[in-house]
């Protein structure tokens, strides 16, 4: 036998090791990114699904605090504030309002009307 | 190889062959022929249609005060399977719920005999309590966190809720258990207030927790549109509280305020008694939630002399200054009276002083045909079309069923029935010189940024009187309201308030006679009369007044007054100058019809 042919037959064959070693490293790394993966999918969804509950529990404390804001500055809320003289105001009835109109002057069209409270403190 | 060790070969290859044949036709079947069948069994078993609730639109006011919102709530469900110690729970839940702590312990040790484990089992799905408050439940989610219990859950749902309370209870309306619109605005407007709800088909594991990459077909929730009023909050506030003292003062049966805009045909206010608290409508009775403005049939008495004046001078056949004998108070050919006796009236002061047989006599000169053909046109005998529900049409009868006086009768505001919104309408007229206007309570439908989809525009019904004589009608309604006239004491300091009383009697059932103790009184009105900023009927149905003070002008004139003056305020009205400003003295006159 041949040197070169001894050498030929004892050859550690890197090529086919390089080879079949690079397809296990992707098929590892394939298999461990699609566990990876998988488990970020189920993870985000999870994180997700906490949002969405954050978000709608927001949504109802804004609409509960929005709900609340209309019920005590609504009309009848305020009329019972104004009746039971926690709002502290003094009508002004018709003998405290002096009008100033010009009778010339068009009516009707919005414009400024002078008007003076005869009593500085009512 | 022999023939025996070759036959055996074959044989287990056929046996082999024949097997996985057999297992892939089972595959076959199915992946191909019963795929959709057993895909079915399995989405029923892990995909779940979850609903996406449409939020309900919000009602406004006209400057966009909110009238109808809604305010999330929970349903608290108890699950048996999962509590392991039920007195605990129940010390929990009982005070946070305001339930009776037995209740509590009946509901949550409920049991069921179930078929698969041939015993009784604790029930599942527990109602403990519905429309709890979104503060409540964090409580409650908290004391349970802490004590590491299981086996309770909250259900998110929306209640409807009404800020103002009673306030514009019978326009507003109200919703059913389901959030549908039963009632005033809320049913009318459904389709556009309900939205459409959404969906998402989601896949759950074997311990019911959602797989959110799974999730399916998805459609985002439409929410409902929200809806802007014509009814001016400030008004109605108004019209209210006056609505109030008048009820402590004359203690009717029922009474009905309606403020409309002439020029547009909006109502700005519309008030009934006896009325209801939106927030709390359970046991309310029936007949306080009738919208009495629109489903209440009432005889208009001598409000109604406005449509015969009005008519009489459209076509022509008097001027206002025509004068008219009014027979000394008696017209012996029909047995009508009037409250005082007048030799010659103008037309001007028919209605002044408010003669029974002067607008008699107009119509008897208009003629039957014409007569009747002028109270429909005036909108009288149909629906006006305003967008709430109940609207009745009233009855005007056609003249081939009249009988030989009803021509007398009919232009006082008797033998015809009309909604006081009818009635309103007709002042409209009056006031807009002469067309006729659709009431109108929606303004505007809104998308959620509150941006105007729609915008409901004034819409004019048809022209029914003249200019020139809705101006005199309007001439002589100021007359009305003068110390003169009938309705003194419907002035406001300030402006010129144009106005007719009307005062009718009921039917009594027992005489079968109109009643001498039971009226209706009302007062029609609109100020300031050169420019009208609003048309307001007053009405009372059996005040309680003193004898012989139960009429118009001196029950729901005053009530006007009071309303027309803050009203002038509120809307900035400019005062004319050529009114006075001082005390308002009542005449004699108030006492008539």
């Amino acid at each position: 036998m041949s040197t070169n042919r001894r050498r030929h037959a004892n050859a550690i064959p890197i090529a086919s090791f390089v080879t079949w070693a690079f397809v296990g490293i992707i098929a590892c790394v394939g298999g461990l990114g699609y566990v990876w993966t998988k488990n970020q999918l189920y993870t985000t969804g999870t994180e997700i699904k906490m949002l969405e509950r954050e978000l709608a529990d927001l949504r109802n404390k804004n609409e509960v605090a929005l709900s609340k804001i209309s019920q005590l500055s609504s009309t009848a809320k305020l009329q019972e504030r104004f009746d039971t003289g926690f709002i502290k105001l003094v009508p002004i009835t018709n003998e405290h309002i002096v009008v100033l109109s010009n009778g010339a002057a068009p009516q009707n069209k919005g414009e400024l009307r002078s008007i003076s409270n005869q009593g500085g403190n009512e | 190889m022999n023939r025996t060790a070759r036959t055996r070969a074959l044989t287990t290859c056929c046996l082999l062959a024949s097997c996985y044949t057999a297992f892939s036709f089972r595959l076959v079947q199915l992946q191909v022929t019963q795929h959709d069948e057993y895909a079915a069994r399995a989405a029923e078993t892990h995909v779940n249609r979850q609903t996406i609730y449409a939020r309900r639109g919000v009602i406004q006011d006209v400057h966009g005060e909110p009238l109808a919102q809604n305010e999330p709530v929970r349903t608290v469900i108890a699950d048996g399977t999962l509590i392991k110690d039920r007195e605990a729970l129940a010390d929990v839940l009982a005070p946070a719920l305001g339930l009776e702590r037995s209740l509590v312990l009946e509901k949550v040790s409920r049991e069921v005999y179930s078929k698969t484990h041939k015993k009784n089992v604790p029930v599942p799905y527990i109602v403990l309590k519905k429309d709890v408050a979104e503060s409540v439940v964090s409580g409650i989610q908290d004391q349970l966190a802490e004590r590491k219990m299981r086996g309770v859950f909250f259900e998110q749902e929306t209640t409807r809720v009404y800020p103002n309370g009673h306030m514009l209870c019978h326009v507003l309306g109200y919703v059913n258990g389901e959030n549908v619109g039963v009632d005033g605005v809320e049913k009318t407007m459904e389709q556009f207030l309900r939205g459409h709800d959404g969906f998402r088909y989601t896949e759950r594991d074997r311990t019911g927790k959602e797989i959110v990459p799974y999730r399916g077909q998805e459609k985002e929730a439409r929410n409902g549109c929200n809806l802007r009023l014509t009814i001016d909050m400030g008004l109605q506030n108004i019209v209210e509280q006056e609505l109030d003292a008048a009820i402590k003062q004359f203690r009717p049966k029922s009474a009905t305020v309606i403020l409309m805009n002439p020029k547009t045909g909006g109502i700005l206010a519309m008030a009934n008694r006896p009325n209801f608290n939106l927030n709390v409508q359970d046991k309310v009775p029936l007949d306080y939630r009738r919208n009495r403005a629109l489903s209440d049939m009432v005889e208009p008495g001598s409000t109604f002399k406005i449509v015969t004046a009005a008519a009489a001078l459209t076509e022509r056949i008097v001027r206002p200054t025509t004068m008219i004998n009014c027979e000394n108070g008696f017209m012996a050919s029909c047995k009508l009276r009037d409250h005082h006796p007048y030799a010659d009236l103008s037309v001007n002061d028919i209605l002044v002083k408010s003669s029974n047989i002067g607008v008699a006599k107009l119509a008897i000169q208009l003629g039957d045909q014409k007569f009747y053909e002028y109270v429909r046109r005036f909108g009288f005998g149909e629906r006006s079309g305003v967008s709430l529900p109940g609207e009745i049409s009233g009855i005007v009868h056609p003249p081939h069923r009249w009988s030989k006086i009803s021509i007398t009768r009919m232009p006082m505001g008797q033998e015809v029935a009309a909604t006081p919104l009818q009635v309103a309408s007709a002042m409209c007229v009056i006031a807009n010189g002469g067309q006729l206007m659709m009431p109108q309570i929606v303004q505007d439908i809104l998308d959620e940024e509150g941006h105007v989809i729609t915008h409901f525009a004034p819409q004019e019904i048809r022209r029914v009187a003249s200019q020139d004589a809705t101006n005199a009608v309007r001439n002589a309604l100021v007359d009305v309201v003068s110390p003169k006239g009938t309705a003194a004491l419907a002035r406001v300091a300030g402006f010129k308030v144009a106005g007719k009383t009307g005062t009718a009697q009921k039917y009594d059932e027992k005489t079968r006679l109109p009643s001498h103790e039971k009226y209706v009184v009302s007062f029609l009105g609109f100020m300031p009369a050169e420019d009208p900023a609003f048309v307001a009927l007053v009405l009372f149905d059996e005040a309680q007044a003193k004898p012989g003070q139960n009429y118009g002008g001196l029950v729901a004139a005053p009530v006007f007054s009071r309303i027309g003056e803050k009203a002038a305020r509120y809307l900035g009205l400019v005062p004319s100058p050529e009114e006075p400003t001082g005390s308002i003295m009542a005449g004699q006159n108030s006492r008539d019809r």
